[in-house]
Parts: C-alpha cells; structure tokens; sequence
C-alpha cells in the first residue's frame, strides 16, 4: 500500500509517516529495521542509521528507515508492515533425491514468493517475498495487461529483473539445477514475453499456454527456468500446481480447488476429467473498490464477531483500526446479517446507511454492493461448476485467513461442503514437480489433456444465476 | 377493469406473475395499453431506477422488476403494434466486440423499455457492422455502447468510427456506459452522451432523444 506525503512546516516525514499509522517497533532508534518504507517517487535522503540497519542494495532500491525519514518535497512511499501477509509452504513432498539445489517461484499478481530447495533432501533452504514489481502498473491483472499494449516489454524487464535479484539472493554464488515458476496466464505471458493481444477480448484465448524454458544465461538467472504451462483463459499454471499438490487429478469424487484473489479462479474435478474457470470477482477482497478496504496489515479489521449484541472487531497489530481487510469484511457482513443490521438483499437497516465496526472505521451500503458482486461471481462460478462435489480446498492466502463460517453464512462458501484451508497449493504443486522430476512430463501432460476451460459468461444461464447469488444467502451444491 | 395501481406496485417489487396476470386482465377488459404503460408501467419503473440510485434497489431488484415488466410488455406491443403506435424513441443497445459482461448492459435496455423506447438489444460481444445494420434498416435513432473492462473499451471509438465510415453518425446519438467509461473517455471517443448507472442513462436517452431525428 503506497501513502503520498508532502512537506509540513515543524514535523519530519518520520512524524508524517507515524502518525499515518506507520509502527517504530524499537521506538524509533533505528535498530531494528522493522519501520521500512521504500520510496516510490521524490527523494528521502540515506542517513547514517540507515546505512547501518540497511544494505547498499535495499538503499538502491529506494528502501529507507520510517522512524528516521526526512524529505523537503513531495514523497509517494510504500510501506512494509502494511503489506499484504504472504503465505509460503514447507509441507513435506514426495522426493526423488538427486544432487544439487533448485528452486520455485510463484509469481503472483500481487506478491512474489520464491523458495531455494535441496534437491536431495527436498528441505526448504530459503524464503524470498516481494510485492510484484508490476503493481505499480496497475493492481490488476486487465491494467496490466493494457499497460503492456502501450508500454511493450517493461512489466517483462520489471519482473525477471525482481525474481531474477530475489533467486540470486537464494542461491548465494550457487548454480541452481532448475527454477520452476508458476502464475496466472497474464502473468506467464508478460514474463514470457509474448503477445498479450489474446487477452484482451473474448474468447480470451492465450496465444501460447505451454512450458517455456529459459537458460540461465539468457535471463542471467542462477540457473535455467521454465514457467509451467497454462489451464486454459486466466487460469494459469499456478492452478495446475494446486491441482498436483492437493492431487485432484487422483480423487475418485470430484472436489473444487478455489483460490480467492482478484480473479476467483475454480478448478473442479476429479480422475474422470477436470473443467476450470474464473470469476472477474474483482479486487474487494483485497479491500479494493472498498472505502475503508486495506491489505491484511497492521491496523486492518481482520475480524468481526458478535459479542453481547453488538460488532466486536479484531485488529492486526492491536493497532487502532485504519481499516478492513478482506476476511475482515466478509465477518462484518456475516456479524451484521446476524444482528439484522444488514439484510440478505445487502441493505443496510441503519438510518445513515452505514456499519460501523471500530474506531470510526464504517462499511458503507456501497462497500456491501461490492461485497456482494464480487461474491455472487465467485458463488455462481461455484454454483455452475461444483455441482455435488465432496469436498473444496481453499487455496491462497486469503483462503487460509477467511472464517468458514461467516464465508457460508453470506453465501461466499457452500453451506454443505467440507472446506479445507489448502495454504499455498500454488508453490506446493511447484515444489512437488521440481522433487519429482521422472514424472513431471507426463503429470503435467496428463493434467492439462484432462482439463477443460469453461467461460461461465458465455453461459445463458449466467446472468441469472449471479444475480441471484449476489443475495447474503447460503447455498448448498448437494 | 382490474385495480390497475396492482401493475405499478407488481413492476415495482418485481413480481412477474401478478404483472402478467393484472395486463392480461386489462386487456380483457378494454384497457387502453398505452394507458397501462404510461401511468402505471414507466412510472413503476422510474421509481425502480430511483431506488437503485439511492442504493434502496440492487441488481438483483433491477433484474426482478424489469422481468416483470417485460412480461407485460410482451402482451402490449403486439396491440400498440395493431394500432401503429410509435415509441419513444428506437435504441441499439450492445456490448462492443471483444466483451461478455451484459448484466449491466441489459439492465440499462430494461429501463430503456421501461421508459417507452424501443429496444434492440444485440446482446454481447458485438461487432459494428451489426450496430450500422440496425441504423440502416431498423431506423434506430440511439446506439448504445457498453464496455466493461479497460481492454475492450477502445472497441467504443472503433464502433463510432465504423458508423462515421459508414455515413450514419450524423442521424443518430451515441451514448456510452459501464465499468471503467468516464465522461472524458466518452467525449474522446466522440459519443454524445455518457452515464454512470442504468436509471441516469434513462434520462439521458430522452435528452438525446428530443434533439435527435424521429423514427
């Protein structure tokens, strides 16, 4: 989350920056580096303390201490604690040891995770995270997108750039056997560089949707890379890797793999075939299009309840609410249906059509609209493909935080199907593949023959069926 | 003749059987269609798109009452059609080639209806060769354009170049909506006309309408 601050007489950017929520966990004696901003536009000088808690390569890149900070002009920066959680995995795999170390990325829309792996034991031997480099082109995967037709290569350079310093890292002068990397389609083009024109009108039909393999020189990465191939429209690889981690291709009775985000991507099916979708559910989950909408940090109401007749609210950080997260929205709506503040049409009953949480932190009915499209896109996509499943695994990391319960009582989540948080399913699958090379083709070869791509829009049905999903109403898909 | 204040409130909260059921009534009874369509149906379905500007109404509501009215236009027309009764104006509507997303798109020809247009809705993902067919053969006076993502919002300009080639610009008023078209891209483009919901584009088409030639 980036903040714009301009100059004041008699207080420093620090105060600024402190008092726009900004924590100085040591209490502002530059020790412990947790107060890291990185200057996104305008200029804030390095000082000493900062030369001392950060390297000259986080300086370079515009990394700077909050508690210490100073500027004479305008400055636009983002702030660390207040991005998004970012959700890693270091489950035990299958392995086929062999020598030498390897790595997977998952490149997300919005955040980057990447893990060093030792080839011979299959342990996890590093962590890097990052917000995409590409966000401050546009937040979404369609601005991006756009971005690219008017700015050809840039987001391409940006991000093998980032995920090629953050490998680096990782490998530390080592030589790596192979980096696999998965994501969304939009994502697999714009690295690939290839031709984005496809995605911008319907039938949304990738121009290229299989592996494509980089060697290391050619990327100056610290080894070769292949980026998994794509499902089919915006589904992309990082699906197929859910698909291998939560081994749906293998289940007898068809299950849904969800993964929440910008775009509700559903994957449902079982050994007898696989179809996939995705929803354009939109950013709210993700607090955007929400007044008061945040990213999961330090200050956000990641959760409601209803305590003696009334909201009561959890905050990150115990912190004074700034604002809502996205599982802090769908409690609120889920707490407000309970007490009758708000209707299951999403009306809000208050006289000033408001539902005030904490800290004079509201939702309006407008923040409610939001919520319920982009819940009725995610419920229809479910709706139309999930029809008797026997069980669904939230994937992401917004499906690890949201509370089933509030996720079903708004009709976000079936009411009659067991919900498994599946963490990230995405860099498991990714992780599952590098330690099993042998089957890796034909794995891979057998998930994308068996699944289909469907475009619920293009579905008569549609229409009606989101429509009446945009009800706070549980549903059963049984 | 059947409590004709039933129609209005049945449109209203989007109740398709009894909207149906009352028209049916009326008519049997020698009710004046024009009548039942302009006292109780365009009033019941201005007051629908108020309560959506108000935030009282949501697009399922929308959905609902325009379902209704419809039901009931459909028994009406054939009898205005009888008596060469001309509408309010004649409207193209469509989503611009390259774009699936038609809810909004069909609740803005909903209220058009409901407010007395004609309305040819070609769906989505329409081509401009199909809008300039219309205005050549169907005589309509407004082409309605909706997009709804930033990528396939350029299919706007390329739809009102296409009619200028074609010659038809001059007799007809292009107004444009959805998602992420603002009132400055809509003037880039050359439209006449932009809203940014479905009961303000109502308004704006009878605006168009009174300065655009007659069907």
């Amino acid at each position: 989350m980036n903040l714009r601050l301009h100059p004041r007489p008699g207080q420093s950017l620090a105060d600024q920056l402190f008092h726009a929520g900004v924590e100085f966990p040591c209490g502002g004696e530059s020790a412990c580096g947790s107060c890291r901003i990185r200057v996104v536009s305008g200029e804030a000088p390095i000082t000493e303390a900062m030369r001392a808690a950060l390297t000259s390569k986080e300086l370079e890149e515009g990394w700077r201490l909050a508690c210490c900070a100073d500027a004479s002009g305008p400055v636009t920066v983002e702030v660390e604690q207040w991005s998004m959680r970012v959700l890693t995995d270091e489950a035990s795999v299958p392995i086929e040891p062999r020598s030498g170390w390897g790595a997977v990325a998952d490149l997300g829309t919005t955040t980057l995770v990447a893990q060093l792996v030792d080839l011979s034991s299959g342990e996890v031997l590093g962590l890097e995270t990052a917000v995409n480099a590409q966000a401050r082109f546009g937040s979404d995967v369609m601005t991006r997108v756009q971005y690219e037709l008017k700015h050809p290569g840039d987001l391409r350079v940006a991000i093998r750039a980032q995920l090629g310093a953050m490998l680096h890292r990782l490998a530390a002068g080592r030589a790596l056997e192979e980096i696999l990397i998965v994501g969304n389609t939009a994502m697999h083009h714009l690295f690939c560089g290839l031709s984005v024109e496809p995605l911008t009108a319907v039938p949304f039909l990738p121009a290229e949707i299989g592996a494509m393999r980089f060697a290391a020189g050619d990327l100056a990465w610290p080894g070769p890379a292949c980026f998994l191939p794509c499902l089919g429209g915006f589904v992309g690889s990082d699906l197929l890797a859910g698909i291998v981690a939560t081994h749906l291709d293998r289940h007898g009775e068809p299950r849904i793999l969800f993964d929440i985000g910008t775009n509700g991507e559903i994957v449902v099916g079982c050994q007898g075939g696989i179809r996939c979708a995705s929803t354009a559910a939109g950013p709210a989950f993700e607090g955007g299009r929400i007044s008061v909408g945040m990213r999961a940090g330090d200050g956000a109401i990641d959760g409601v309840h209803v305590q003696d007749g009334s909201l009561a609210c959890h905050v990150l950080g115990g912190a004074t609410a700034r604002g809502v997260c996205g599982s802090g929205l769908v409690d609120a709506a889920a707490a407000g249906l309970q007490l009758g503040l708000v209707l299951a049409n999403g009306r809000l009953t208050s006289s000033g059509k408001t539902l005030p949480l904490s800290d004079g932190v509201a939702l309006t009915q407008a923040d409610i609209r939001e919520l319920q499209l982009a819940k009725g896109a995610m419920a229809a996509g479910l709706k139309m493909l999930g029809d008797g499943v026997g069980g669904l695994s939230l994937a992401g990391a917004f499906g690890n935080y949201i509370r089933a319960a509030s996720a079903r009582a708004i009709g976000l989540l079936p009411e009659d199907v067991i919900v498994e948080p599946a963490g990230n399913t995405a860099l498991r699958g990714a992780r599952m593949l590098l330690l099993e090379p042998s089957q890796r083709e034909d794995r891979l070869d057998a998930i994308t023959a068996m699944t289909e791509h469907v475009e619920l829009a293009a579905d008569p049905q549609f229409q009606d069926i989101y429509a009446e999903s945009m009800s706070l109403r549980p549903f059963r898909l049984r | 003749m059947p409590d004709l204040q039933k129609l209005y409130d049945a449109v209203l909260s989007g109740d398709r059987n009894t909207a149906v059921a009352v028209t049916q009534e009326a008519i049997a009874t020698g009710g004046d269609p024009l009548e039942l369509i302009s006292k109780y149906m365009v009033p019941a379905m201005d007051e629908v798109g108020r309560l959506f500007e108000c935030e009282e109404y949501f697009v399922p509501e929308l959905l609902l009452s325009a379902r209704a009215m419809k039901g009931s236009l459909e028994l009406l027309r054939p009898l205005l059609a009888a008596r060469g009764a001309q509408p309010v104006g004649r409207v193209v509507i469509g989503t611009v080639k390259g774009d699936l997303h038609d809810i909004g798109k069909n609740l803005v020809a909903s209220l058009l209806e409901g407010g007395g247009f004609e309305v040819i809705d070609f769906g989505a993902d329409v081509a401009p060769e199909k809008f300039i067919a219309a205005v050549q053969e169907k005589g309509a006076n407004i082409v309605a354009l909706s997009a709804l993502l930033t990528v396939t919002m350029p299919a706007m300009r390329t739809t009102i170049d296409a009619l200028k080639q074609a010659g038809v610009r001059e007799r007809i008023k292009v107004m444009v909506g959805g998602a992420p078209v603002t009132e400055q891209f809509a003037a880039e483009i050359g439209a006449d006309g932009y809203s940014d919901n479905a009961s303000a584009a109502v308004t704006l088409a009878r605006r168009l309408t009174a300065t655009a030639v007659r069907p």
